[in-house]
Protein backbone atom coordinates (compact mmCIF):
# COMPACT_ATOMS: atom_id res chain seq x y z
CA UNK A 1 0.00 0.00 0.00
CA UNK A 2 1.83 3.08 -1.21
CA UNK A 3 -0.51 5.42 0.74
CA UNK A 4 0.26 3.81 4.05
CA UNK A 5 4.01 3.87 3.50
CA UNK A 6 3.98 7.52 2.53
CA UNK A 7 1.92 8.34 5.62
CA UNK A 8 4.31 6.36 7.75
CA UNK A 9 7.35 8.08 6.34
CA UNK A 10 5.55 11.39 6.78
CA UNK A 11 5.03 10.68 10.46
CA UNK A 12 8.60 9.43 10.77
CA UNK A 13 9.83 12.68 9.18
CA UNK A 14 7.78 14.90 11.46
CA UNK A 15 8.83 13.07 14.59
CA UNK A 16 12.45 13.09 13.43
CA UNK A 17 12.47 9.31 12.92
CA UNK A 18 11.81 8.55 16.57
CA UNK A 19 8.73 6.99 18.04
CA UNK A 20 7.07 9.72 20.02
CA UNK A 21 7.26 7.87 23.32
CA UNK A 22 10.31 5.62 23.21
CA UNK A 23 9.57 4.37 26.71
CA UNK A 24 6.16 2.94 25.85
CA UNK A 25 7.57 -0.13 24.02
CA UNK A 26 9.91 -0.99 26.90
CA UNK A 27 7.11 -0.53 29.43
CA UNK A 28 4.79 -2.83 27.51
CA UNK A 29 7.49 -5.55 27.33
CA UNK A 30 8.03 -5.28 31.07
CA UNK A 31 4.30 -5.66 31.69
CA UNK A 32 4.12 -8.77 29.50
CA UNK A 33 7.11 -10.27 31.34
CA UNK A 34 5.63 -9.58 34.77
CA UNK A 35 2.29 -10.99 33.61
CA UNK A 36 3.94 -14.20 32.44
CA UNK A 37 5.75 -14.58 35.77
CA UNK A 38 2.65 -13.96 37.90
CA UNK A 39 1.35 -17.54 38.16
CA UNK A 40 4.76 -19.31 38.42
CA UNK A 41 5.78 -16.90 41.19
CA UNK A 42 2.57 -17.49 43.09
CA UNK A 43 2.79 -21.28 42.74
CA UNK A 44 6.47 -21.31 43.73
CA UNK A 45 5.76 -19.27 46.84
CA UNK A 46 2.88 -21.56 47.74
CA UNK A 47 5.14 -24.63 47.37
CA UNK A 48 7.76 -23.03 49.64
CA UNK A 49 5.29 -22.02 52.33
CA UNK A 50 3.60 -25.45 52.36
CA UNK A 51 6.90 -27.29 52.70
CA UNK A 52 8.45 -24.84 55.17
CA UNK A 53 6.89 -26.66 58.12
CA UNK A 54 5.12 -23.59 59.45
CA UNK A 55 1.74 -24.84 58.22
CA UNK A 56 -0.04 -28.19 58.40
CA UNK A 57 0.71 -29.90 55.08
CA UNK A 58 -2.44 -32.02 55.25
CA UNK A 59 -4.64 -28.93 55.38
CA UNK A 60 -2.45 -26.80 53.12
CA UNK A 61 -0.81 -29.16 50.62
CA UNK A 62 1.76 -27.81 48.14
CA UNK A 63 0.94 -27.46 44.42
CA UNK A 64 2.85 -30.64 43.58
CA UNK A 65 0.50 -32.65 45.79
CA UNK A 66 -2.50 -30.89 44.26
CA UNK A 67 -1.20 -31.67 40.78
CA UNK A 68 -0.75 -35.31 41.69
CA UNK A 69 -4.32 -35.45 43.00
CA UNK A 70 -5.63 -33.90 39.79
CA UNK A 71 -3.65 -36.38 37.67
CA UNK A 72 -5.07 -39.26 39.68
CA UNK A 73 -8.53 -37.76 39.26
CA UNK A 74 -8.09 -37.65 35.49
CA UNK A 75 -6.52 -41.14 35.31
CA UNK A 76 -9.40 -42.71 37.22
CA UNK A 77 -11.80 -41.42 34.57
CA UNK A 78 -13.89 -39.68 37.21
CA UNK A 79 -12.75 -36.26 36.11
CA UNK A 80 -14.48 -36.50 32.76
CA UNK A 81 -17.73 -37.86 34.12
CA UNK A 82 -17.67 -35.11 36.77
CA UNK A 83 -16.88 -32.48 34.15
CA UNK A 84 -19.63 -33.73 31.85
CA UNK A 85 -22.20 -33.81 34.66
CA UNK A 86 -21.37 -30.24 35.74
CA UNK A 87 -21.18 -28.84 32.22
CA UNK A 88 -24.49 -30.47 31.33
CA UNK A 89 -26.19 -28.80 34.31
CA UNK A 90 -24.67 -25.41 33.61
CA UNK A 91 -25.33 -25.39 29.86
CA UNK A 92 -28.85 -26.78 30.00
CA UNK A 93 -29.77 -24.47 32.86
CA UNK A 94 -28.22 -21.50 31.10
CA UNK A 95 -29.99 -22.19 27.82
CA UNK A 96 -33.41 -22.86 29.37
CA UNK A 97 -33.16 -19.96 31.87
CA UNK A 98 -31.76 -17.61 29.24
CA UNK A 99 -34.46 -18.47 26.69
CA UNK A 100 -37.23 -18.03 29.27
CA UNK A 101 -35.66 -14.76 30.47
CA UNK A 102 -35.44 -13.33 26.95
CA UNK A 103 -38.96 -14.41 26.07
CA UNK A 104 -40.59 -12.98 29.19
CA UNK A 105 -38.36 -9.90 29.11
CA UNK A 106 -39.63 -9.11 25.62
CA UNK A 107 -43.23 -9.69 26.71
CA UNK A 108 -43.02 -7.53 29.86
CA UNK A 109 -40.90 -4.91 28.12
CA UNK A 110 -43.22 -4.59 25.16
CA UNK A 111 -46.69 -5.05 26.68
CA UNK A 112 -47.57 -2.94 29.75
CA UNK A 113 -50.42 -5.29 30.72
CA UNK A 114 -48.10 -8.29 30.95
CA UNK A 115 -45.58 -6.15 32.81
CA UNK A 116 -48.22 -5.08 35.36
CA UNK A 117 -49.16 -8.72 35.81
CA UNK A 118 -45.69 -10.24 36.21
CA UNK A 119 -43.18 -7.55 37.19
CA UNK A 120 -44.27 -7.21 40.87
CA UNK A 121 -43.97 -10.99 41.32
CA UNK A 122 -40.58 -11.12 39.61
CA UNK A 123 -39.24 -8.19 41.60
CA UNK A 124 -40.12 -10.00 44.86
CA UNK A 125 -38.67 -13.35 43.79
CA UNK A 126 -35.52 -11.98 42.12
CA UNK A 127 -33.56 -10.83 45.21
CA UNK A 128 -33.92 -14.21 47.00
CA UNK A 129 -30.51 -15.91 46.63
CA UNK A 130 -30.99 -19.14 44.63
CA UNK A 131 -29.08 -21.06 47.35
CA UNK A 132 -31.98 -20.37 49.71
CA UNK A 133 -34.14 -22.58 47.51
CA UNK A 134 -32.00 -25.67 48.10
CA UNK A 135 -34.16 -27.05 50.97
CA UNK A 136 -37.41 -26.73 49.09
CA UNK A 137 -35.86 -28.05 45.90
CA UNK A 138 -34.79 -31.17 47.81
CA UNK A 139 -38.36 -31.54 49.10
CA UNK A 140 -39.82 -31.14 45.63
CA UNK A 141 -37.32 -32.94 43.44
CA UNK A 142 -35.28 -35.11 45.82
CA UNK A 143 -31.76 -35.64 44.50
CA UNK A 144 -32.90 -35.82 40.87
CA UNK A 145 -31.32 -33.93 38.00
CA UNK A 146 -34.50 -31.86 37.61
CA UNK A 147 -33.93 -30.16 40.95
CA UNK A 148 -30.40 -29.13 39.94
CA UNK A 149 -31.60 -27.76 36.64
CA UNK A 150 -34.34 -25.88 38.48
CA UNK A 151 -31.76 -24.06 40.62
CA UNK A 152 -29.57 -23.04 37.68
CA UNK A 153 -32.56 -22.00 35.58
CA UNK A 154 -33.90 -19.97 38.49
CA UNK A 155 -30.62 -18.11 38.94
CA UNK A 156 -30.15 -17.39 35.23
CA UNK A 157 -33.74 -16.49 34.48
CA UNK A 158 -34.11 -13.38 36.64
CA UNK A 159 -30.89 -11.74 35.50
CA UNK A 160 -31.70 -12.28 31.84
CA UNK A 161 -35.34 -11.30 32.29
CA UNK A 162 -34.45 -7.99 33.95
CA UNK A 163 -31.80 -6.98 31.42
CA UNK A 164 -34.07 -7.90 28.50
CA UNK A 165 -36.98 -6.01 30.03
CA UNK A 166 -34.84 -2.90 30.53
CA UNK A 167 -33.28 -3.28 27.07
CA UNK A 168 -36.67 -3.42 25.37
CA UNK A 169 -37.88 -0.39 27.32
CA UNK A 170 -34.75 1.60 26.56
CA UNK A 171 -34.93 1.16 22.79
CA UNK A 172 -34.47 4.65 21.33
CA UNK A 173 -37.92 6.14 20.62
CA UNK A 174 -36.27 8.07 17.78
CA UNK A 175 -35.42 4.81 16.00
CA UNK A 176 -39.03 3.68 16.31
CA UNK A 177 -40.30 6.99 14.92
CA UNK A 178 -37.81 6.82 12.06
CA UNK A 179 -38.90 3.26 11.32
CA UNK A 180 -42.58 4.28 11.39
CA UNK A 181 -41.87 7.10 8.94
CA UNK A 182 -40.21 4.59 6.60
CA UNK A 183 -43.34 2.46 6.45
CA UNK A 184 -42.41 -0.19 9.03
CA UNK A 185 -45.70 -1.78 10.16
CA UNK A 186 -46.18 -1.73 13.94
CA UNK A 187 -46.47 -5.51 14.07
CA UNK A 188 -43.02 -5.80 12.48
CA UNK A 189 -41.46 -3.27 14.88
CA UNK A 190 -40.42 -6.02 17.30
CA UNK A 191 -38.33 -7.97 14.83
CA UNK A 192 -37.05 -4.97 12.86
CA UNK A 193 -36.14 -2.54 15.65
CA UNK A 194 -36.93 -3.57 19.23
CA UNK A 195 -35.05 -6.88 19.36
CA UNK A 196 -31.90 -5.45 17.82
CA UNK A 197 -32.12 -2.29 19.89
CA UNK A 198 -32.35 -4.41 23.06
CA UNK A 199 -29.66 -6.86 21.98
CA UNK A 200 -26.70 -5.14 23.68
CA UNK A 201 -28.58 -5.21 27.01
CA UNK A 202 -29.61 -8.84 26.52
CA UNK A 203 -26.00 -9.83 25.85
CA UNK A 204 -24.79 -8.09 29.02
CA UNK A 205 -27.49 -9.92 30.99
CA UNK A 206 -26.48 -13.25 29.47
CA UNK A 207 -22.83 -12.64 30.31
CA UNK A 208 -23.66 -11.94 33.95
CA UNK A 209 -25.78 -15.08 33.89
CA UNK A 210 -22.76 -17.19 32.88
CA UNK A 211 -21.12 -16.62 36.27
CA UNK A 212 -24.47 -16.90 38.04
CA UNK A 213 -25.00 -20.32 36.49
CA UNK A 214 -21.72 -21.45 38.10
CA UNK A 215 -22.73 -20.06 41.52
CA UNK A 216 -26.00 -21.92 41.37
CA UNK A 217 -24.22 -25.05 40.17
CA UNK A 218 -22.32 -25.07 43.46
CA UNK A 219 -25.55 -24.88 45.43
CA UNK A 220 -27.13 -27.54 43.25
CA UNK A 221 -24.30 -30.05 43.64
CA UNK A 222 -23.82 -29.41 47.36
CA UNK A 223 -27.50 -30.25 47.76
CA UNK A 224 -26.60 -33.84 46.86
CA UNK A 225 -25.46 -35.36 43.61
CA UNK A 226 -23.79 -38.49 42.25
CA UNK A 227 -21.25 -36.78 39.98
CA UNK A 228 -19.96 -33.29 39.29
CA UNK A 229 -16.96 -31.10 40.06
CA UNK A 230 -18.44 -29.61 43.21
CA UNK A 231 -19.75 -33.01 44.28
CA UNK A 232 -16.16 -34.32 43.99
CA UNK A 233 -14.88 -31.42 46.10
CA UNK A 234 -17.38 -32.29 48.81
CA UNK A 235 -16.50 -36.00 48.80
CA UNK A 236 -12.77 -35.15 48.97
CA UNK A 237 -13.41 -32.86 51.91
CA UNK A 238 -15.16 -35.68 53.79
CA UNK A 239 -12.08 -37.88 53.19
CA UNK A 240 -9.69 -35.09 54.17
CA UNK A 241 -8.12 -35.17 50.65
CA UNK A 242 -7.25 -31.50 50.68
CA UNK A 243 -5.19 -31.79 47.48
CA UNK A 244 -8.24 -33.10 45.66
CA UNK A 245 -10.37 -30.29 47.14
CA UNK A 246 -7.94 -27.66 45.87
CA UNK A 247 -7.67 -29.37 42.49
CA UNK A 248 -11.46 -29.28 42.23
CA UNK A 249 -11.51 -25.58 43.07
CA UNK A 250 -8.85 -24.88 40.45
CA UNK A 251 -10.82 -26.88 37.87
CA UNK A 252 -14.01 -24.96 38.71
CA UNK A 253 -12.17 -21.64 38.41
CA UNK A 254 -10.62 -22.63 35.11
CA UNK A 255 -13.91 -23.83 33.62
CA UNK A 256 -15.87 -20.72 34.56
CA UNK A 257 -13.01 -18.54 33.34
CA UNK A 258 -13.04 -20.30 29.96
CA UNK A 259 -16.84 -20.08 29.80
CA UNK A 260 -16.74 -16.35 30.48
CA UNK A 261 -14.06 -15.74 27.84
CA UNK A 262 -15.89 -17.85 25.28
CA UNK A 263 -19.07 -15.90 25.92
CA UNK A 264 -17.26 -12.57 25.71
CA UNK A 265 -15.89 -13.58 22.30
CA UNK A 266 -19.35 -14.73 21.23
CA UNK A 267 -20.92 -11.49 22.49
CA UNK A 268 -18.67 -9.48 20.20
CA UNK A 269 -20.09 -11.40 17.25
CA UNK A 270 -23.69 -11.15 18.42
CA UNK A 271 -23.56 -7.34 18.66
CA UNK A 272 -21.82 -7.14 15.31
CA UNK A 273 -22.13 -3.41 14.69
CA UNK A 274 -20.12 -2.30 17.72
CA UNK B 1 -54.82 36.59 15.77
CA UNK B 2 -54.16 37.55 12.22
CA UNK B 3 -53.07 34.87 9.81
CA UNK B 4 -50.73 36.03 7.12
CA UNK B 5 -52.14 35.90 3.64
CA UNK B 6 -49.26 37.29 1.65
CA UNK B 7 -48.95 35.91 -1.85
CA UNK B 8 -46.16 33.51 -2.61
CA UNK B 9 -44.40 32.64 -5.86
CA UNK B 10 -46.28 29.35 -6.01
CA UNK B 11 -49.70 30.82 -5.29
CA UNK B 12 -50.72 31.20 -8.97
CA UNK B 13 -49.96 27.55 -9.46
CA UNK B 14 -51.67 26.43 -6.28
CA UNK B 15 -54.88 28.11 -7.44
CA UNK B 16 -55.06 25.47 -10.12
CA UNK B 17 -53.56 22.54 -8.25
CA UNK B 18 -54.61 21.14 -4.92
CA UNK B 19 -52.07 22.06 -2.21
CA UNK B 20 -49.62 19.34 -1.17
CA UNK B 21 -50.24 20.13 2.46
CA UNK B 22 -53.22 21.90 4.01
CA UNK B 23 -53.04 22.72 7.71
CA UNK B 24 -56.25 24.27 8.94
CA UNK B 25 -56.91 25.61 12.39
CA UNK B 26 -54.48 23.17 13.98
CA UNK B 27 -54.23 23.20 17.77
CA UNK B 28 -52.20 20.76 19.81
CA UNK B 29 -52.50 20.35 23.56
CA UNK B 30 -50.21 18.30 25.78
CA UNK B 31 -51.19 16.87 29.13
CA UNK B 32 -48.40 17.57 31.58
CA UNK B 33 -48.07 17.32 35.35
CA UNK B 34 -48.80 21.03 35.62
CA UNK B 35 -52.03 20.68 33.63
CA UNK B 36 -52.73 21.10 29.94
CA UNK B 37 -50.29 23.04 27.81
CA UNK B 38 -51.30 24.55 24.48
CA UNK B 39 -48.25 23.87 22.33
CA UNK B 40 -49.79 25.03 19.05
CA UNK B 41 -52.72 27.43 18.78
CA UNK B 42 -54.94 27.53 15.66
CA UNK B 43 -52.23 27.39 13.04
CA UNK B 44 -53.26 27.38 9.37
CA UNK B 45 -51.13 27.32 6.24
CA UNK B 46 -50.96 25.64 2.84
CA UNK B 47 -47.94 24.35 1.00
CA UNK B 48 -48.08 24.13 -2.78
CA UNK B 49 -46.77 21.07 -4.62
CA UNK B 50 -43.01 21.33 -5.05
CA UNK B 51 -42.76 24.33 -2.76
CA UNK B 52 -39.98 24.67 -0.18
CA UNK B 53 -41.34 26.18 3.03
CA UNK B 54 -39.28 26.93 6.12
CA UNK B 55 -40.82 27.26 9.56
CA UNK B 56 -38.67 29.48 11.74
CA UNK B 57 -39.15 30.46 15.33
CA UNK B 58 -37.64 30.39 18.81
CA UNK B 59 -37.05 27.20 20.77
CA UNK B 60 -40.22 25.72 22.21
CA UNK B 61 -42.64 27.54 19.90
CA UNK B 62 -44.06 24.29 18.54
CA UNK B 63 -42.20 23.85 15.27
CA UNK B 64 -41.45 20.19 15.89
CA UNK B 65 -44.98 19.59 17.12
CA UNK B 66 -46.47 20.98 13.89
CA UNK B 67 -44.10 18.88 11.80
CA UNK B 68 -44.75 15.72 13.81
CA UNK B 69 -48.47 16.21 13.33
CA UNK B 70 -48.08 16.55 9.57
CA UNK B 71 -46.01 13.36 9.77
CA UNK B 72 -48.81 11.57 11.61
CA UNK B 73 -46.67 10.98 14.70
CA UNK B 74 -48.81 13.35 16.80
CA UNK B 75 -52.60 13.63 16.85
CA UNK B 76 -54.27 17.03 16.38
CA UNK B 77 -56.31 18.26 19.33
CA UNK B 78 -58.32 20.46 17.03
CA UNK B 79 -58.24 21.23 13.34
CA UNK B 80 -57.25 19.15 10.36
CA UNK B 81 -54.26 18.27 8.23
CA UNK B 82 -54.59 17.11 4.64
CA UNK B 83 -51.63 15.75 2.70
CA UNK B 84 -52.34 15.36 -1.01
CA UNK B 85 -55.99 15.93 -0.13
CA UNK B 86 -56.23 13.03 2.34
CA UNK B 87 -56.40 13.44 6.12
CA UNK B 88 -53.40 12.22 8.10
CA UNK B 89 -54.03 9.72 10.89
CA UNK B 90 -50.72 7.91 11.08
CA UNK B 91 -47.31 7.92 9.37
CA UNK B 92 -47.57 7.21 5.66
CA UNK B 93 -44.78 6.23 3.29
CA UNK B 94 -45.36 9.13 0.87
CA UNK B 95 -44.40 11.50 3.68
CA UNK B 96 -40.71 11.28 4.58
CA UNK B 97 -39.06 12.74 7.65
CA UNK B 98 -35.54 13.76 8.63
CA UNK B 99 -35.06 14.45 12.33
CA UNK B 100 -32.56 16.64 14.15
CA UNK B 101 -30.72 13.49 15.20
CA UNK B 102 -29.99 11.13 12.30
CA UNK B 103 -31.64 8.16 14.10
CA UNK B 104 -29.88 5.70 11.82
CA UNK B 105 -30.28 2.02 12.67
CA UNK B 106 -26.89 1.32 14.26
CA UNK B 107 -26.97 -2.36 13.29
CA UNK B 108 -27.38 -1.66 9.60
CA UNK B 109 -24.78 -0.54 7.12
CA UNK B 110 -25.37 2.69 5.19
CA UNK B 111 -26.77 0.71 2.25
CA UNK B 112 -29.13 -1.35 4.40
CA UNK B 113 -30.29 1.73 6.32
CA UNK B 114 -31.32 3.38 3.07
CA UNK B 115 -32.82 0.16 1.72
CA UNK B 116 -34.98 -0.27 4.84
CA UNK B 117 -37.92 1.82 3.55
CA UNK B 118 -38.21 0.15 0.14
CA UNK B 119 -37.90 -3.28 1.83
CA UNK B 120 -40.77 -2.39 4.16
CA UNK B 121 -42.87 -1.37 1.18
CA UNK B 122 -42.42 -4.84 -0.28
CA UNK B 123 -39.52 -4.34 -2.70
CA UNK B 124 -37.09 -7.22 -3.16
CA UNK B 125 -33.65 -6.91 -1.58
CA UNK B 126 -32.05 -6.47 -5.00
CA UNK B 127 -34.43 -3.66 -5.95
CA UNK B 128 -34.03 -2.00 -2.56
CA UNK B 129 -30.24 -2.12 -2.80
CA UNK B 130 -30.33 -0.65 -6.30
CA UNK B 131 -32.42 2.28 -5.00
CA UNK B 132 -30.03 2.66 -2.06
CA UNK B 133 -26.94 2.67 -4.27
CA UNK B 134 -28.40 5.42 -6.47
CA UNK B 135 -29.09 7.57 -3.42
CA UNK B 136 -25.69 6.82 -1.91
CA UNK B 137 -24.12 8.18 -5.09
CA UNK B 138 -26.44 11.20 -4.95
CA UNK B 139 -25.35 12.15 -1.43
CA UNK B 140 -21.71 11.40 -2.24
CA UNK B 141 -21.09 8.50 0.12
CA UNK B 142 -20.06 5.75 -2.32
CA UNK B 143 -16.98 4.87 -0.30
CA UNK B 144 -19.09 4.38 2.81
CA UNK B 145 -21.88 2.16 1.44
CA UNK B 146 -20.86 -0.74 3.70
CA UNK B 147 -19.85 1.37 6.72
CA UNK B 148 -21.82 1.30 9.95
CA UNK B 149 -23.29 4.60 11.25
CA UNK B 150 -21.00 4.83 14.30
CA UNK B 151 -18.01 5.16 11.96
CA UNK B 152 -19.45 8.23 10.16
CA UNK B 153 -19.21 11.92 11.05
CA UNK B 154 -22.36 13.82 12.06
CA UNK B 155 -22.70 15.43 8.64
CA UNK B 156 -22.28 12.11 6.86
CA UNK B 157 -24.84 10.49 9.13
CA UNK B 158 -27.34 13.23 8.34
CA UNK B 159 -26.73 12.73 4.61
CA UNK B 160 -27.56 9.04 5.08
CA UNK B 161 -30.71 10.04 6.98
CA UNK B 162 -31.76 12.29 4.08
CA UNK B 163 -31.05 9.54 1.54
CA UNK B 164 -33.00 7.08 3.68
CA UNK B 165 -36.00 9.42 3.79
CA UNK B 166 -35.84 9.85 0.00
CA UNK B 167 -35.70 6.10 -0.69
CA UNK B 168 -39.48 5.77 -0.57
CA UNK B 169 -39.78 8.63 -3.08
CA UNK B 170 -41.93 10.71 -0.73
CA UNK B 171 -44.23 13.38 -2.18
CA UNK B 172 -43.63 15.41 0.97
CA UNK B 173 -40.32 15.66 2.83
CA UNK B 174 -40.40 16.99 6.38
CA UNK B 175 -37.12 18.12 7.92
CA UNK B 176 -36.85 19.05 11.59
CA UNK B 177 -33.70 21.12 12.16
CA UNK B 178 -31.69 18.48 10.29
CA UNK B 179 -28.52 20.57 10.38
CA UNK B 180 -29.03 21.97 13.87
CA UNK B 181 -26.43 19.71 15.47
CA UNK B 182 -23.73 20.41 12.86
CA UNK B 183 -20.95 22.98 12.96
CA UNK B 184 -21.37 26.16 10.88
CA UNK B 185 -19.06 25.05 8.07
CA UNK B 186 -20.63 21.63 7.64
CA UNK B 187 -24.08 23.23 7.84
CA UNK B 188 -23.32 25.51 4.88
CA UNK B 189 -22.13 22.53 2.82
CA UNK B 190 -25.24 20.59 3.76
CA UNK B 191 -27.50 23.50 2.77
CA UNK B 192 -25.88 23.63 -0.65
CA UNK B 193 -26.19 19.85 -0.97
CA UNK B 194 -29.86 20.03 -0.08
CA UNK B 195 -30.49 22.82 -2.62
CA UNK B 196 -28.80 20.75 -5.34
CA UNK B 197 -30.68 17.62 -4.29
CA UNK B 198 -33.95 19.50 -4.27
CA UNK B 199 -33.58 20.31 -7.97
CA UNK B 200 -33.43 16.57 -8.71
CA UNK B 201 -36.26 15.29 -6.52
CA UNK B 202 -39.72 16.71 -6.93
CA UNK B 203 -40.80 16.57 -3.31
CA UNK B 204 -42.58 19.32 -1.43
CA UNK B 205 -40.37 20.27 1.49
CA UNK B 206 -41.23 21.67 4.90
CA UNK B 207 -38.07 22.52 6.77
CA UNK B 208 -37.94 23.59 10.41
CA UNK B 209 -35.12 25.77 11.68
CA UNK B 210 -34.50 28.45 14.26
CA UNK B 211 -31.86 30.00 12.02
CA UNK B 212 -33.30 32.86 9.91
CA UNK B 213 -30.28 32.78 7.57
CA UNK B 214 -30.82 29.11 6.87
CA UNK B 215 -34.52 29.70 6.24
CA UNK B 216 -33.86 32.45 3.69
CA UNK B 217 -31.15 30.49 1.88
CA UNK B 218 -33.38 27.47 1.43
CA UNK B 219 -37.00 28.52 1.24
CA UNK B 220 -39.54 29.86 -1.24
CA UNK B 221 -41.49 31.04 1.76
CA UNK B 222 -40.66 31.44 5.45
CA UNK B 223 -43.33 31.05 8.14
CA UNK B 224 -42.29 32.87 11.29
CA UNK B 225 -43.73 31.41 14.47
CA UNK B 226 -43.92 32.84 17.96
CA UNK B 227 -43.90 31.00 21.26
CA UNK B 228 -46.37 30.54 24.09
CA UNK B 229 -48.65 29.32 22.56
CA UNK B 230 -47.21 28.59 19.13
CA UNK B 231 -48.77 30.69 16.37
CA UNK B 232 -47.74 31.84 12.93
CA UNK B 233 -46.82 35.53 13.09
CA UNK B 234 -46.08 36.28 9.49
CA UNK B 235 -45.05 34.67 6.27
CA UNK B 236 -42.28 36.09 4.14
CA UNK B 237 -41.92 35.17 0.46
CA UNK B 238 -38.28 34.67 -0.54
CA UNK B 239 -38.04 35.78 -4.14
CA UNK B 240 -34.37 35.08 -4.56
CA UNK B 241 -33.50 33.43 -7.89
CA UNK B 242 -32.90 29.71 -8.20
CA UNK B 243 -30.71 27.71 -8.55
CA UNK B 244 -29.47 29.09 -5.31
CA UNK B 245 -26.61 28.45 -2.95
CA UNK B 246 -25.53 29.67 0.47
CA UNK B 247 -23.73 32.54 -1.29
CA UNK B 248 -27.04 34.47 -1.45
CA UNK B 249 -26.15 35.52 2.08
CA UNK B 250 -24.06 38.37 0.64
CA UNK B 251 -26.69 39.76 -1.74
CA UNK B 252 -28.55 43.03 -1.00
CA UNK B 253 -31.97 41.40 -1.57
CA UNK B 254 -31.10 38.95 1.17
CA UNK B 255 -30.44 41.73 3.66
CA UNK B 256 -33.79 43.40 3.20
CA UNK B 257 -35.49 39.99 3.63
CA UNK B 258 -33.59 39.35 6.80
CA UNK B 259 -34.55 42.80 8.08
CA UNK B 260 -38.24 42.01 7.43
CA UNK B 261 -37.95 38.80 9.41
CA UNK B 262 -36.03 40.33 12.28
CA UNK B 263 -38.51 43.22 12.53
CA UNK B 264 -41.34 40.74 13.01
CA UNK B 265 -39.39 38.80 15.61
CA UNK B 266 -38.34 41.96 17.47
CA UNK B 267 -41.88 43.36 17.55
CA UNK B 268 -43.18 40.06 18.90
CA UNK B 269 -40.43 39.88 21.50
CA UNK B 270 -41.30 43.37 22.67
CA UNK B 271 -45.00 42.54 22.83
CA UNK B 272 -44.34 39.38 24.85
CA UNK B 273 -42.06 41.33 27.16
CA UNK B 274 -44.61 44.08 27.80
CA UNK B 275 -47.32 41.50 28.36
CA UNK B 276 -45.29 39.59 30.95
CA UNK B 277 -44.50 42.95 32.57
CA UNK B 278 -48.21 43.80 32.86
CA UNK B 279 -49.00 40.46 34.56
N1 LIG C 1 -44.62 15.20 24.50
C1 LIG C 1 -44.80 16.39 25.07
N2 LIG C 1 -45.37 16.50 26.28
C2 LIG C 1 -45.54 17.71 26.87
N3 LIG C 1 -45.19 18.87 26.31
C3 LIG C 1 -44.62 18.85 25.11
C4 LIG C 1 -44.38 17.60 24.43
N4 LIG C 1 -43.78 17.89 23.25
C5 LIG C 1 -43.65 19.22 23.21
N5 LIG C 1 -44.16 19.81 24.31
C6 LIG C 1 -44.21 21.25 24.58
O1 LIG C 1 -44.73 21.86 23.46
C7 LIG C 1 -44.03 23.07 23.17
C8 LIG C 1 -43.50 23.04 21.75
O2 LIG C 1 -42.49 22.04 21.66
P1 LIG C 1 -41.73 21.76 20.30
O3 LIG C 1 -40.79 20.64 20.55
O4 LIG C 1 -42.68 21.60 19.21
O5 LIG C 1 -40.89 23.11 20.12
P2 LIG C 1 -39.85 23.50 18.98
O6 LIG C 1 -40.31 24.76 18.36
O7 LIG C 1 -39.60 22.35 18.08
O8 LIG C 1 -38.54 23.80 19.83
P3 LIG C 1 -37.00 23.51 19.45
O9 LIG C 1 -36.55 24.59 18.54
O10 LIG C 1 -36.30 23.61 20.78
O11 LIG C 1 -36.92 22.14 18.86
C9 LIG C 1 -42.94 23.19 24.21
O12 LIG C 1 -43.38 24.11 25.19
C10 LIG C 1 -42.82 21.83 24.78
O13 LIG C 1 -42.49 21.90 26.15
MG1 LIG D 1 -37.92 21.03 17.72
Amino acid sequence: MPEATSAESDIALRTGGRARRPNSVGLRRLNILVGALSLPLFIGLWELVSRSGTVNMVLFPPPTVVAAAVLEWIRSGQFFSDLLASLFRVTTGFIVGGALGILLGILTGQFPVISSLLSPLFHILRPIPPIAFVPIVILWFGLSEAGKLFLVVWGVFFTVWLSTHIGVQKVDRGLIRAALMLGTPRRQMLQEIVLLGALPYIVVGLRTAVSISFYTLVAAELAGAFAGIVYRIEIAQQNLQTGQVMGGLAALGLISFIADRLFAALAERIVWWR
Amino acid sequence: MKLALASSPASDESARKQPAIQVSNLSIVFDTKGGQVIAVDRVSFDVAPGEFVCIAGPSGCGKSTVLNTIAGLEVPFEGEILVEGAPVYSPRPDVGMVFQQPHLFPWKSVRRNIAHGPRMLGKSTTEAYAIADDLIAMVGLKRFADAYPNTLSGGMQQRVAIARALANQPRVLLMDEPFGALDAQTRTVMQDNLLALRDRIKATIVFVTHDIDEAIVLADRVLIMSAGPGRILREVAVKLPRPRSSSVLVEPAYHSLKKDCLDVIRAEGLRAFNQSDAN
